[in-house]
Formats: structure tokens, sequence, C-alpha cells
């Protein structure tokens, strides 16, 4: 059976957040939390971008000689690209954020183990 | 388009940048703090009511000019009606939040540049841009730029953190990462599915598309979505399972930036809180889980300030608790219950940032925020006491201070709505906040001082006690005369209330 790809991207997506809310909820190295979180905010994107997803669609490009209503009807749907790359940005943000507060507490408590570094 | 509108955030966002610039340059950043800092309320009030589209134009059924060289097939159907921008809407009760928002960060700003010895350009750019991100989100009618802004402040909030040098102040500030990490992406989710089931990321146009039948609002993957975002909407304003960690960033921010924080969580509540009603209000799940989730914040915000013993952890928790006031205001429904709710939310931005400040005064005089280690203070400062006292009078609800009015109006909306339990259960929390508030306040002030208290700073600095005054004499004026703000958020609570977008 081939899988519709768009129904594909859904369920990666799924299994993207479902893998990086376990990592993060259940993994001790806080280096690990933080990939599980890159899962998570991937599977979001990779959801938003597969709800553009048109069967047979062309690139949204408006080309010299493309008549308006053929492209119209035949370009995917382009806003899903504009918020993931915005969304892409604001994940590279928030994860630089992160991973420098890390750098700060393993050079304080000379560990990565949430336990430790996080424990009350 | 009305300009003023798109600079109520560009404003805040390039005094950050030029801010950060000065970092280090101390007398210039006190200047340049409070000059750039007066124009925050001073937009709000400047500006026309109206629209503003960024990257864009108005509908096509409002511009005339645009849609006479369309085709018919777009000018003819829905197209034309739908918001091809990122549309700012600024009415009546926008230009109250951003006024309040605007007067609590000048009023912060001006305190953190006299209390501390070397003002920082780098706290005053987290200020700022929390300001322009918060102010953003409560133009915004583009629900994924609200989510854009919605991560900035959570940003800045970890920014105003970082840069307080409290001890465990990075532990906090990863902790409330990691959380906010798990549930952005969450909100994010909901708003994917919206995009994926109506087409659209304008609000107006979501509730267009609901309403018209385009789309059918049974659809489950709609119910979903409202999940999704009600879970957003928890971490961003720090309703429960999120509270601890909120009241946490509180404890660990200078009194300037809890403050700011919790003025930021509020208006976050208000915001997403609206897009809730706006768009989910036919669902009635949606106004139980709003009452529900409120009733806990309530509930567990009030009763776990009773043993905290760091006073800031005890506003913090304080401040959750009336949160739920608010959403107990937006759940009714009714529009006298939303404008009792959104009247409650200006009231506590105000007095939580005068409690804030005011027990700040405590920490820069002491160092101390633990009440088992203080005492005595009221003899040394009897004008900042006095000032406190009335503070915490205002949160209590106590005559004729200003949460007394918007704590009645809301007493009579569950009245009115059939709900009279809910008034009972405000009236005994009320009285409880009275008490944690007194027993605070008695600790640190009215017991003899503690034989180790070591006072460090004996002078307060003018621009803190000017700043509690500030905020007391609006409380007093919004408690003798509350008519007139709530005749700004009337309009929009009788159209959430009516279901009319």
């Amino acid at each position: 059976m081939i899988m519709d790809v768009q129904l594909g991207s859904l369920l990666t997506a799924v299994a993207l957040i479902v893998i990086g809310i376990f990592a993060t909820a259940f993994l001790d190295n806080l280096i690990k939390k933080i990939i599980g979180l890159a899962f998570i905010g991937d599977g979001a994107n990779l959801f938003l971008i597969a709800m553009g997803y048109k069967p047979g669609g062309i690139v949204y490009i408006y080309l010299p000689g493309m008549a308006a209503d053929w492209f119209a009807q035949n370009a995917a749907y382009p806003l899903p690209f504009a918020l993931v790359l915005t969304s892409i940005v604001i994940g590279a943000s928030t994860m630089a954020v992160m991973l420098g507060i890390i750098i700060v507490l393993y050079k304080k408590k000379g560990s990565l183990s949430a336990a430790k570094v996080l424990g009350e | 388009m009305n300009l003023l509108i798109p600079l109520m955030v560009i404003v805040p966002i390039l005094c950050a940048l030029f801010l950060n610039l000065l970092h280090k340059k101390d007398r210039a950043i006190k200047a340049v703090t409070i000059i750039l800092a007066l124009a925050l309320p001073a937009l709000p009030l400047l500006a026309n009511y109206g629209f503003h589209y960024f990257g864009g134009y108005e509908p096509l059924m409002q511009n005339p000019t645009l849609s006479s060289n369309l085709p018919s097939f777009i000018t003819g159907g829905v197209l034309s009606t739908f918001h091809p921008a990122i549309t700012y809407s600024f009415q009546s009760a926008q230009q109250l939040f951003v006024f309040i928002l605007g007067l609590v960060g000048l009023l912060a700003l001006f305190t953190s540049v006299y209390e501390t010895r070397r003002p920082s350009g780098v706290y005053a750019y987290m200020l700022f841009m929390g300001i322009a991100a918060m102010t953003a989100i409560l133009l915004t009618d583009d629900i994924f730029n609200l989510y854009v802004f919605f991560e900035i402040a959570a940003l800045a909030t970890v920014g105003i953190v970082l840069v307080s040098n409290i001890k465990g102040n990075y532990e906090t500030a990863l902790k409330y990462m990691i959380l906010g990490s798990v549930a952005a992406p969450l909100l994010l989710l909901g708003i994917a599915l919206l995009l994926g089931v109506t087409g659209n990321v304008n609000i107006t146009d979501i509730i267009y598309s609901l309403k018209t039948g385009m789309v059918d609002p049974q659809n489950p993957v709609l119910l979903m979505a409202c999940g999704l975002i009600v879970f957003g909407w928890l971490y961003g304003s720090g309703l429960p399972p999120f509270h601890t960690i909120k009241s946490a960033i509180y404890s660990k921010a200078l009194p300037s930036g809890s403050a700011m924080i919790q003025a930021f969580s509020v208006f976050t509540f208000i915001a997403l809180g609206i897009v809730i009603l706006r768009i989910f209000s036919y669902l009635p799940l949606s106004q139980w889980v709003i009452l529900g989730v409120s009733l806990l914040a309530m509930i567990l915000g009030i009763t776990m300030a009773i043993v905290q013993t760091d006073i800031k952890r005890m506003i913090g928790f304080l401040a959750v608790g009336e949160l739920g006031y608010i959403g107990i205001g937006l759940g009714l429904g009714t529009a006298f219950g939303i404008t009792a709710g959104l009247f409650q939310a200006v009231n506590e931005v105000m007095i939580t940032a005068l409690l804030f400040i005011g027990f700040g005064v405590v920490l820069y005089q002491t160092g101390v925020s633990d009440t088992r280690k203080l005492g005595g203070l009221m003899v040394r400062n009897p004008g900042v006491a006095l000032l406190v006292l009335l503070g915490g009078f205002a949160m209590a609800g106590v005559p004729p201070l200003n949460a007394f009015q918007s704590k009645l109006m809301l007493i009579q909306a569950s009245l009115d709505a059939g709900f009279p339990e809910l008034g009972v259960i405000m009236i005994l929390l009320s009285i409880v906040t009275f008490m944690t508030f007194m027993k605070a306040f008695h600790t640190v002030y009215l017991r003899p001082k503690p034989a180790d208290l070591e006072i460090k700073t004996e002078t307060i600095p003018k621009a803190t006690v000017i700043s509690l005054v500030v905020l007391l004499v609006v409380c007093i004026i919004f408690g003798l005369f509350p008519q007139y703000v709530t005749s700004y958020l009337q309009p929009l609570a009788t159209s959430l209330a009516g279901g009319v977008a």
C-alpha cells in the first residue's frame, strides 16, 4: 500500500512529537532533553507544512506565461511555508538560549544530569 | 491606515535595540530609558481607533479601487471578505490595556534605573521587548502573529530572570523554557489544525468560516485545536498546572521585573482567553474549561500563597489566584461578567505591580526576601509600609479601592448567571487573600526586628516611592470612578457575549 504523502507527513509529525515528549519527560541528560524539545518543534513544523500539501500541486511561484486561474487552482498553499520559516527561527533562538543556560549551569555544577542541576 | 497603531509595537522594539547598544554607559541608559519609556503610555492615548494592515491591504470588499481590477470569481465570493494581511485592531479595550501596560512598564523601568547602582542596558532591552511583544499580542487579529509574539514574550521573561543575578535564576529559567518548549509547539499544532480546517490564520476570517457554514463547527479536529490552544493559554498565563513555575519565575526576578512579568501573564491570559471565546464560544465545553481552570487557579493560587515564606513567591501565588477571578468573568459568558473580568485584569496588573515594587523595597534595603528573617521595618519606612498596606487592601477587595469594584461586579455577574456558589467562593478567597497579605505584612513590618537582620541601605530611591504613589492613585481613581473604565471595556464584552466576531 502506498501511503499518501500528506498522511505520511502527518503521522511522522505525530511520531516526532511523541518521541520528543518522551525524551523531555524521561531522559535525565539535559542535552538529550533539548534534542527531545527540538523533535517536538520539528514535529509541529512538519505538521504545519503538511497542511499546505496539494496532490499534484505546483510550487507557488507565478511565472510569466502562466494563466492566473490555472495557477490559483494548481499551486500548493503558500501560507504554511511562510509560517514554518518564522517558527524555525523562533525555535532556533529558543534552543540557543537554552543551550547557553546549560553551558553556564554545567560550568557551575559540573554535570548535565537534570536531577543534579535542576533538583531543589 | 492609522500609523500610530504599528508604532505601539515598533517603538518599544527600537527602544530595546538602542538601549542594548548603550549597555555599560550608566548615565546615558538612565536618561534615555526614562525618556523613551514615556512613549509607552502616551502612544495609545494619541492613536485613533481603527485597523492597521501589515504587508497587505484591507479586505477587497472595503477596497473598491483594487477590486475593480480583479475577476468576478474573486470579488464576488467569500475571498472579498477575507483579510489578506496581518491585521492589528485598536479599539477602546485595546487602548485601555496598552495604556495600563505602558504605565506599569514606565514605572517599572523608572524604578529599575534608580534602584540598581549600575543600570543595565540589557535589562532595559528585555523589559522593552516584553512590552512590545505584549502590545502586539493585545492588538493582533492574526493567530500565528500572536504565537510569534507569545514566544518573544517568553524569551523576554527568561531574559529578565537571567539578568537578575538572584541565586537559582538560571535553573528556574531553564525549567520555564523546557516547559515552554513543550507548550508552545502544542499551541502551534492547534494553530496548524485551525489552518488546515479553515484555511485561515486571521481570527475574524476563521470565525466567519465557522459561522457561515463553510466549515463544519462540530468537526472533531476543531475540538482538538481548542484543547491545544487552551494548553498554550495555560502555560502563557501561569494557570495550573504551570502556576508553580510561574511563581518561581516571579521570585527569581528583580521586583521591577516581577511587576512586568505578572503584567505579561495577565495580558496573555486576556488576549488568548478572548481568542478562545471568540473562536470556540459555540462549544459549551470551552466555557466550562475556562470556568474550571479559573476556579482551580483561584483555589490553588491563594491557598498555596498562605504557606509561602518568600515574599515574592507569596505575591506570585496571590497573582495566580487573582487570575482565576478574571477567568470566572470570562467564563460566565455574559456581557456584564466579561466586563467585570476584564476590569479585574486591569486592576490586578496595577495592584500586583504595586505589591512587587513595594515589597521590593524590603529586598533593596535588606537583601532578604524570607519573611522568617524580616521584621521591624515599619519604624524605618512608615510611608512605604502604608503604600504597601493599601496595595494589599486593594488586592483583597477593600472599598473604595479598584479591586473592590471589579470583585463586586464579578460576584453580581455570577449571581445573575445562576452561579451563586462562585460568588461565595470568590468572597471566601478574598478573605483568605486578606489574611495571607496581613500575615506577610505583620512579619515584615510590624513584629520586632530580628537581631541578625542587617539594614544595608537606609534611604529608598524617590523613584520607587513615586512609582508606588502613582499606582495607588490610579487604583483609587479606578475605585471611585469604575464606570469610566468599564465604558472602555463594554463594547468588547458585548461583542464577545453576543458571539459577534
